[in-house]
């Protein structure tokens, strides 16, 4: 067997072994960490692996001796019977509803359609899926590993009489092995079939705790998933109808790009992909999923499943370049940016706000593939890759927090330093990873702005975006800094497989950063073919093209320099001497406390700016549904 | 290589040097306008160094660390102009700079402190936009990012972005500090809070805010000139008339509120630039 | 380095920051150090800025009683200004507490709480008095061996 066959298959089946390992043995701990281990080391490895391989094609034809086409026919009618199962056991009518819709569409396609045999070449992975893959395999089995300790502290808070940890991990390792497939495979019908399958995972996950608002968020995010999934099956009817394929590369032909229903069924796809990147007007259900335990919405939420949406977006952009659809998406994506980050602002609970953030990230994301040029899709990948690294160290990082101080509130996170002085160093490198250059984000953040100049509305709801995105990340930065008499470092206690989990993401996070050109000239020049030409040189250690230039090693040695001075300074501050903050002159020497009226302790508070008369969500949130809604509306629109 | 390091040399010797001295003629040219004498022109540098030989107080350690990361990239960023590199970039790179300025400011528990970061946050709020709006006209106008190329330019800029001047204009104001904008910290006296932003910052971490933003001013009055960069004078003329603008507004206005920065400068800035970009697009 | 010391001494004295801190004065002074800051007196020719923070601060310009309920707050602010730092006490209160002296709320004078360098007599002091204050104070900064010497009266 081919050795990047077998790796294929390795990705794709390890992850759904290690599931049912854990739902029929994993009632003992030892033995269920031991599993969730051994599948996260097997993916981590083969994902290495298939790196110097790419790219490839494969045909897959057959698995075990049957069909494979049969086996996703009749798995991808068992899921679509499983949702409606659901549907009727909470008495959803709209889950019913859509989840009839599919099965009556996934009949119609696979029974009446769809003629003749099929081309079996229906492997295929390049750059962009090996980026997915690596994301998928190391981030997604790091956030496993930290789930390990996370679950054990959870269900001893919630006082869980039988643990329900093997279902857990079926669920989180069944996941990965979905997600692995759907970048993996090119077969139309096989992506619907995975993409499903997170839907799914992510209704179980999110209702994992079984109480009244989980369960509701769970179907939530459930139905809308499944508008997404109906968008998706109807793309693929139409795309299928147009060219006669359910190859996805085979239907991107831009010489179609004229015709209406071939337009209409990438826009429908493309809604698909906006439903499952929780772009507006859909971001109600992954904000809803913050209720569920932290790796959930790490795994889930901020570096895996939302990334589907951007992926399929960034497959179909070749197919819709020039065209209205791709400015409309680029609009779209913009808007959500923007809104995303306004809306992040005048949040005070941590998860919402990396949820918001994340909205907004996969929305420049959007807006960079939308604006289909070199640049920008070489932005959008480079977001693509740094964003999931450095959400899924924050996500991880604030679930530790909250285990710690029994709150995801940020204002009950002031001064954290002094509680756990290493996880709070870790979330603010977090953050200025996620605002500050040489870092990968912002980086990517540049080539978006240098993408969009051309494009006004763009470019302001960029400009306009990128200034509030500073905003919620600056104020949580400072407010865990928030401490008098900060002097003492000792790191706190954690679970050694929290440690394992935060040390590498945020190491390497910054080591990724560093190495960005190597990481653009090893995976994603490669892709730059056709119209999108190999847009930057890696010229004296920065990225270089016609009307810019990032110097990322020199400002990286720089900023280094900058750090070490700056640490010298603080090592030297230490001895200093270290005095009240100004209160007037009233301070009694206790931290924050000045002396009030009778001669009574008073606590100095101040609380930060959330903006909620101008940012709160009860105030723009209608609004910013309409925007996207009409924006929706156009963008199916315009395609006809 | 040599001019390179000439270059760097110079945009760290020139941010202090020529931050300073502006400075001074601030301060003279505004008591002036008081009717008063005012300081000598060295009197800032007097100040910074007075400062830095002071014994030093920290509330909180990580206010030092802060306080060197702003100088340092405050005088990078300038030094990347100077290195004539990406606009953009420097703008990022001197965001990195307020980032920080505030962040050392919130490790303090003071209310004071406290507000006055937040104030900050705002004001970055209103000028950031703007900012990237005028290198957005840069670069409609040029084609490029790139500092060599818009230096090379053989037009004036101003003819052709003259409301993205404007709108410069409100964003330079908020970087300096000056009325109506000067809602974090402002350099006269003390204010409703204290000193806002830099209440807890003292002796040689005050003096290493202030080196900084120094740098922060050179850089900005830099952006100035690419509005005339084709005569030196000018540019000279241009720097002297904005300062002077500059100094007035900060004399006879008073200081306005968050909310009416941000509606005021949002409003008008983003009108002014959005009107002005269109007119490029078309031309 | 003797000379850099020197020259640092001399760059202090040119650049005077200075805290106000009424402790409990009728007002009257208070009126005259705000005089000094008016285009009449111009302080700022010499440098001399007035702050709201100890933290700030170089010189601090104080008046009135001390009484029972603000000597901490006099200590709190003194403790906050980084060394070096001048006391100017300013008034008949702020010298031995004035008519007040004998009051049962009353501590004393400023040099009850924290130590002062120069005394300002008056009632109030007009502000050339207070400016000649300030500067004697400038030459202890440019001098600071004498500090622990002989306090002088202005």
């Amino acid at each position: 067997m081919d050795i990047r066959a077998m790796l294929t298959v390795i990705l794709v089946m390890a992850p759904f072994g290690g599931a049912i390992l854990c739902i029929v043995l994993g009632s003992s701990k030892a033995i269920r960490s031991a599993i969730v281990l051994a599948t996260g080391a097997v993916l981590i490895v083969s994902a290495l692996m298939l790196a110097p391989l790419v790219p490839f094609r494969l045909s897959a034809a057959t698995f075990l001796g049957v069909d494979l086409h049969r086996i996703i026919q009749v798995a991808d009618v068992a899921l679509l019977l499983i949702i409606l199962y659901y549907g009727f056991k909470h008495r959803q009518l709209t889950v019913i509803v859509l989840a009839a819709l599919q099965l009556g569409l996934t009949i119609y396609l696979e029974g009446f359609l769809v003629k003749g045999p099929l081309p079996v070449e229906r492997i295929f992975c390049d750059h962009l899926s090996l980026m997915m893959v690596l994301i998928i395999s190391i981030v997604g089995s790091i956030i496993c590993f930290q789930a390990i300790p996370y679950m054990e502290n959870h269900e001893h808070h919630y006082h869980v009489m039988r643990s329900r940890q093997p279902r857990f991990f079926f669920v989180m390792l069944l996941f990965l092995g979905g997600m692995n497939g759907l970048v993996l495979f090119d077969d139309l019908v096989f992506m619907y079939f995975f993409f499903e399958m997170t839907t799914l995972c992510s209704f179980l996950l999110i209702g994992h705790d079984r109480t009244t608002i989980a369960t509701r968020n769970a179907l939530r995010a459930l139905w809308m998933n499944s508008v997404g999934g109906a968008a998706f099956i109807l793309g693929i009817i139409a795309a299928y109808h147009e060219t006669g394929s359910l190859g996805l590369q085979k239907i991107l032909t831009p010489w179609l790009a004229g015709s209406g229903v071939y337009l209409l069924a990438l826009a429908l796809l493309c809604l698909a992909a906006f439903v499952k990147a929780a772009q507006f007007p859909f971001q109600s259900w992954l904000l809803g999923a913050m209720v569920a335990p932290t790796p959930v919405s790490a795994l889930l939420h901020s570096s895996t499943m939302v990334k589907v949406g951007v992926y399929m977006a960034l497959r179909l952009a070749p197919g819709f370049t020039g065209t209205l659809l791709s400015q409309s998406v680029a609009v779209f994506g913009a808007f959500s940016f923007l809104a995303g980050a306004a809306l992040a602002v005048g949040q005070s609970n941590g998860k919402k706000v990396l949820a918001y953030s994340t909205i907004s990230n996969l929305g420049l994301i959007f807006a960079c593939t939308g604006l289909n040029t070199a640049e920008s899709m070489i932005a959008a990948m480079l977001l693509l890759a740094f964003h999931a690294v450095v959400k899924a160290m924050l996500f991880l990082s604030v679930g530790a927090i909250e285990q710690h101080i029994e709150s995801r509130d940020i204002e009950d996170m002031r001064g954290l330093y002094a509680v756990m002085p290493l996880t709070a160093l870790i979330t603010v490198s977090g953050v200025i990873m996620m605002i500050m250059p040489p870092f990968g984000v912002l980086l990517s953040k540049w080539m978006a702005m240098e993408a969009a100049a051309q494009n006004l509305y763009v470019i302001v709801m960029v400009a306009l975006g990128s200034a509030l995105t500073v905003i919620y990340w600056a104020r949580w930065a400072g407010t865990l800094m928030s401490d008098p008499f900060a002097g003492r470092f000792r790191p706190e206690h954690q679970p050694a497989l929290t440690w394992l989990a935060l040390g590498p993401l945020c190491i390497g996070s910054a080591l990724l950063s560093v190495g960005a050109p190597w990481l653009y000239l090893r995976m994603i020049a490669p892709m730059m073919m056709g119209p999108y030409s190999p847009a930057y040189a890696f010229k004296a250690g920065g990225l270089e093209n016609a009307y810019g230039t990032f110097a990322i090693l020199p400002l990286s040695v720089v900023a280094t320099l900058g750090l070490v001075v700056a640490a010298v300074a603080l090592k030297r501050a230490f001895r200093a001497k270290i005095v009240s903050p100004y209160l007037s002159g009233l301070q009694t020497g206790e931290p924050s406390m000045f002396r009030g009226p009778m001669n009574q302790s008073v606590k100095a508070e101040a609380k930060n700016y959330y903006l909620d008369t101008i940012f709160g969500e009860a105030r723009l949130t209608d609004w910013v549904n309409l925007g996207g809604g009409i924006l929706l509306t156009l963008i199916l629109g315009g395609a006809l | 290589m040599t001019e390179t390091a000439v270059l760097i040399l110079c945009g760290l010797i020139a941010g202090p040097v020529v931050g300073g001295l502006v400075s001074g003629l601030d301060r003279i040219l505004t008591a002036r306008m008081q009717s008063r004498i005012g300081p000598p022109l060295l009197q800032p540098f007097f100040d910074v160094v007075k400062l830095l030989a002071k014994e030093p107080l920290v509330v909180n350690v990580w206010q030092a660390f802060c306080a060197y990361c702003y100088i340092a990239a405050a005088s990078i960023a300038l030094v990347l102009f100077f290195l004539q590199s990406d606009l953009l970039l420097i703008f990022f790179v001197q965001a990195v700079g307020a980032v920080f300025l505030v962040v050392g400011a919130l490790s303090s528990t003071s209310p004071y402190s406290q507000i006055g970061a937040h104030r900050e946050l705002l004001q970055i709020l209103s000028y950031e936009p703007l900012l990237v709006l005028v290198v957005v006209g840069f670069y409609l106008e040029t084609g490029s990012f790139k500092l060599t190329d818009i230096y090379a330019w053989p037009h004036p800029m101003l003819l052709k972005l003259p409301f993205l001047f404007i709108v410069l204009g409100y964003a330079l104001t908020i970087k300096l500090r000056k009325s109506p904008f000067d809602l974090s910290t402002c350099h006269h006296a003390h204010q409703e809070l204290v000193k806002g932003l830099l209440t807890d910052y003292s002796g040689p971490f005050l003096a290493l805010t202030e080196i900084g933003h120094w740098f922060e001013v050179v850089l900005m009055l830099g952006v100035c000139t690419l509005f005339w960069a084709t005569s030196w004078i000018g540019m000279a003329v241009l720097l002297a008339v904005t300062y002077f603008l500059e100094v007035l507004v900060d004399n006879v206005t008073s200081r306005m509120n968050w909310r009416w920065m941000l509606s005021y400068v949002w409003g008008v800035g983003l009108t002014l630039s959005l009107v002005n970009l269109i007119w490029l697009h078309q031309g | 380095m003797q000379g850099i010391k020197r020259f640092i001494n001399q760059l202090r004295a040119k650049s005077p920051w200075l805290l106000h801190f009424d402790c409990g004065s009728c007002n009257g002074c208070d009126i005259e150090i705000l005089a000094c800051l008016t285009p009449v007196y111009d302080v700022e020719r010499f440098g001399i800025i007035h702050v709201g923070n100890p933290f700030h601060a170089d010189l601090l310009l104080t008046s009135g009683t001390v009484n029972h309920r603000n000597k901490k707050v006099l200590a709190n602010l003194y403790s906050q200004m980084p060394s070096p730092k001048i006391v100017v006490a300013i008034g008949a209160c702020g010298l031995s507490g004035g008519i007040f002296r004998e009051a049962y709320n009353v501590v004393g004078g400023i040099d009850k709480v924290i130590p002062v360098d120069v005394y300002v007599p008056g009632c109030p002091p007009k502000p050339e008095a207070i400016i000649d204050g300030v500067v004697l104070g400038l030459g202890k900064l440019q001098a600071p061996q004498e500090r622990n010497g002989e306090r002088k009266e202005a």
